[in-house]
């Protein structure tokens, strides 16, 4: 298998990588799992229950769960890969903050009894934002998160080979022959984890035309996220498919500076909102429409809280003149407006080089400021004018799966704490009761006010969304299709 | 020649403790920050503080220059900020296929190029030199990654004959090893091959002329040996010349063929590394090449005196 990315880091914890979420989804196992349609089903929970006042959990561990080292899985295993996603998952966080004691009942029992109900903990622990809760050892998870676990000893279907790693080159997991799965079928991430082949191996081809001309020649399986310009030469191929996998795909935005001139200023993040041609910036993230949409919900296209609350400022084509007026409200004197440009990620440097031109068609002084990604992600954490090192606009993406958590997904804040420093509180007293729904329909309905309020003050801008094919042999079959990792059991090969 | 050796290892360790000054101070002083690769894109900025405070990294600059230069004065060049694996298992798992590539690369290049160059001096003016030049040209001007293209789809794709990447280790059986090198072989050699046969036809022109020459042919000397045994060695010095610096360039250039031709080498591990800004990797590697350019410069000063006994130090 190609893989998209290079596998850095291998603690899913320390990390909020996706390709570190895959390598946690091979060799760790989580409490509970989305199925297809994104609702939370137990995994290696047997059974769980919860108290009358709805402030206890009590969660039992299933049967024949063991350690790649051939020690069992116990609750206090559970409790420490808690406490310590805690530390660093917003989600996490709000368990741990809400928590009265999280504690083992005996080996295969724990509970977490909190000091006001939780309605949402379920879904929390069911892990729909980065980073997920994979169970580790109690030894491993014993370290602070800000400490890297890289004994790679999970109890996930398939056995991390640590003779056969090269770092940056391959990685190998072969099938944990003693892996009990569940017993219903494979739904999503949830249901019985069944590994028909023996050995996975990730290869980290980084030129796309040499993984293509792999897995022409069959040397390769998959290949994950081949670039547009291949599509055709893929579907001409007999042998070979393309397949989008994650139907829900990645949603596009650029953050604004929120603390600088021109941004700090609400009408001209709103200008900004009317400028943008989503139609056009489709195109640079995929030449083909089948693979792109527009996206005006701030909870994503697909997701159960996506709504049309507030959205007239959106327009086919955009409104230049309408961004133009707004700009003008805002006192817009000639301020430099610096947008960050990673060099290295095509669809982005073309995307803010089609803003640039289209912002300064409009009279706005803008100006790129190229850097590979690794630049990038260090001058963004820069609240200061662009003068002193800062910036004004920078692009980036997440899977459409995490914007239907407003609680583990720190983008969907507005607490001035997450990069371009958005703040209102009005919203955020209403994000704060988002951990309080009990139902779909009452955070449908939180959903709704939370938009309202965010296409305001315009906490970021939409670019378009996007769905990515991977491409296959015809020969592997049983790819699960799911939003946010890419899951390696029930594929066959014949 | 003692003395000498001793005078040019000490110019060496001078050498590298400047390498290791500029190397250090150009990672830290450009911009990047490992903690927020490290985090992930999604992190929020708490986690990526928490990570820097971790690494080291909010040490100040003498601070961690002096960890480090400590560290390699004990011979131990650190470990990956991001895998958590010392750096140099990091650089002995890359060097293998690195080290593979360039000798065969430099072997093929070589026996390829002073032939080619020797050939076109004893056919001077002639179809072969023309040829010859021709083929020099198109080494030169043509990108080893256009070749290694063309060669994946020829011989990899269409005739099916070998692999298209990959590397598989000596360990495995030298089959399987020269099978997975030819290609990334023959692309990166192209250019080296007209390099050393250019000069390998300037330098025999040049000593093809001499009077020494003339002499050995109306004694009756065969071409054979007036070639081999009188002109190339007298050719030597300016060819051994270019094969030294070749090599050196070799080392630091197989970054595109390895890309290429997915070959897991110290070449893409020092690019993966600059991407990340994994400092402890890149300081490691470019301090461990620089070394070994300053020995190649001192191996090929001390064969001068194998080819030419006139050479004393």
């Amino acid at each position: 298998m190609i893989k998209s990315g290079d596998l850095r880091v291998f603690d899913p914890i320390f990390t909020t990588a996706l390709i570190t979420a895959e390598h946690g989804y091979a060799i760790y196992d989580t409490l509970f799992a989305l199925d297809s349609k994104l609702t939370p089903q137990p995994q290696m929970v047997r059974k769980w229950s919860v108290s009358d006042d709805k402030k206890t959990y009590t969660f039992e561990l299933r049967d024949g769960l063991g350690w790649h080292d051939g020690t069992p899985v116990t609750a206090a295993d559970c409790v420490a890969s808690i406490r310590r996603w805690g530390q660093v998952a917003p989600g996490g966080k709000l368990v741990l903050a809400r928590a009265k004691d999280i504690s083992k009942k005996d080996d295969k029992t724990f509970t977490i009894e909190l000091k006001e109900p939780l309605g949402l903990l379920i879904d929390v622990l069911a892990n729909l934002a980065y980073p997920f809760l994979f169970i580790m050892r109690e030894k491993d998870a014993s370290r602070p998160a800000t400490e890297q676990v890289t004994a790679n000893i999970g109890s996930g279907p398939f056995k991390f080979n640590e003779a056969l790693a090269k770092p940056g080159a391959s990685f190998t997991y072969d099938r944990n022959e003693k892996y009990v799965p569940r017993s219903e079928l494979p739904d999503g991430f949830a249901g019985g984890k069944i590994v028909n082949v023996d050995r996975v191996i990730w290869e980290n081809i980084a030129n796309p035309q040499t993984a293509f001309a792999a897995l022409r020649a069959g040397e390769v399986d998959f290949f994950e996220y081949p670039s547009a310009d291949l599509y055709s030469a893929i579907e001409s191929d007999p042998n070979l498919e393309l397949q989008v996998l994650d139907k829900m795909g990645w949603v596009h935005w650029i953050r604004l500076n929120c603390l600088q001139k021109p941004f700090d200023n609400v009408k001209a993040r709103q200008a900004m909102l009317h400028l943008i041609d989503q139609e056009a910036f489709s195109r640079i993230f995929s030449s083909n429409p089948k693979y792109t949409q527009n996206i005006i919900s701030l909870f994503g296209n697909d997701t159960l809280y996506s709504n049309d609350e507030n959205t007239g400022w959106y327009k086919k084509g955009g409104d230049p003149e309408k961004a133009k007026q707004l700009f003008k409200e805002a006192n817009y004197s000639g301020e430099k407006v610096v947008i960050l440009q990673p060099t290295n990620i095509v669809n982005y440097s073309n995307a803010v080089q089609f803003l640039a031109g289209a912002l300064r068609k409009i009279g706005i002084n803008a100006e790129l400021a190229p850097s590979d990604w690794g630049g990038i992600v260090a001058r963004r954490g820069n609240k200061g004018p662009v003068e002193s090192g800062g910036w004004s606009i920078f692009i980036s993406g997440v899977p459409d799966l995490t914007l239907s958590d407003p609680i583990g997904a720190p983008w969907l804040s507005a607490d001035g704490d997450f990069f371009g420093w958005p703040k209102n509180d009005e919203y955020e007293a209403l994000r704060a009761k988002w951990a309080d729904t009990a139902t779909v329909a009452e955070r449908q309905a939180l959903a709704r006010k939370m938009q309202g309020l965010w296409w305001g003050f315009v906490g970021d801008v939409r670019l378009a969304q996007s769905v990515s094919p991977i491409a296959r042999r015809k020969t592997l079959s049983g790819l699960i299709g799911m939003p946010g990792a890419l899951p390696m059991w029930n594929m066959q090969k014949t | 020649m003692a003395a000498y050796i001793l005078r040019r290892m000490i110019s060496t360790i001078a050498v590298m403790a400047m390498v290791g000054i500029f190397i250090f101070l150009l990672l830290r002083l450009s911009p990047g920050d490992p903690a927020a690769i490290i985090a992930g894109d999604t992190a929020t900025p708490q986690m990526i503080a928490d990570i820097r405070k971790q690494l080291g990294l909010n040490d100040p600059l003498p601070v961690q220059f002096l960890h480090w230069a400590l560290s390699i004065l004990g011979g131990d060049f650190g470990t990956s900020i991001f895998t958590g694996r010392p750096v140099l298992l990091l650089i002995s798992q890359r060097l293998e296929a690195t080290i593979s590539l360039s000798i065969l690369t430099m072997i093929f290049s070589v026996v390829t190029g002073v032939a080619f160059g020797m050939l076109a001096a004893w056919r001077v003016g002639g179809l072969v030199d023309r040829a010859l030049a021709a083929f020099a040209a198109l080494g030169f001007s043509v990108p080893v990654f256009v070749v290694g293209y063309f060669l994946i789809y020829w011989l990899a794709i269409s005739a099916r004959w070998l692999p298209v990447q990959g590397y598989r280790s000596i360990d495995h059986g030298v089959g399987p090893w020269l099978v997975h090198l030819i290609l990334p072989t023959v692309a990166l050699s192209f250019p080296y091959i007209a390099y050393i046969a250019r000069i390998t036809r300037a330098s025999m022109l040049e000593v093809l002329s001499e009077d020494y020459m003339r002499t050995a042919a109306a004694k009756g000397a065969s071409s054979y040996s007036m070639l081999f045994h009188h002109a190339l060695k007298n050719a030597g010095v300016p060819i051994l010349t270019v094969i030294g610096i070749s090599f050196a360039y070799l080392i630091s250039g197989v970054v595109i063929t390895e890309t290429v031709f997915n070959i897991p080498g110290v070449g893409r591990l020092v690019v993966d590394a600059i991407n990340n800004r994994d400092y402890p990797i890149i300081q490691g590697v470019l301090i461990l090449a620089s070394g070994l350019y300053v020995l190649i410069n001192l191996a090929v000063d001390l064969a001068y005196t194998l080819i030419d006994p006139r050479i004393r130090y």
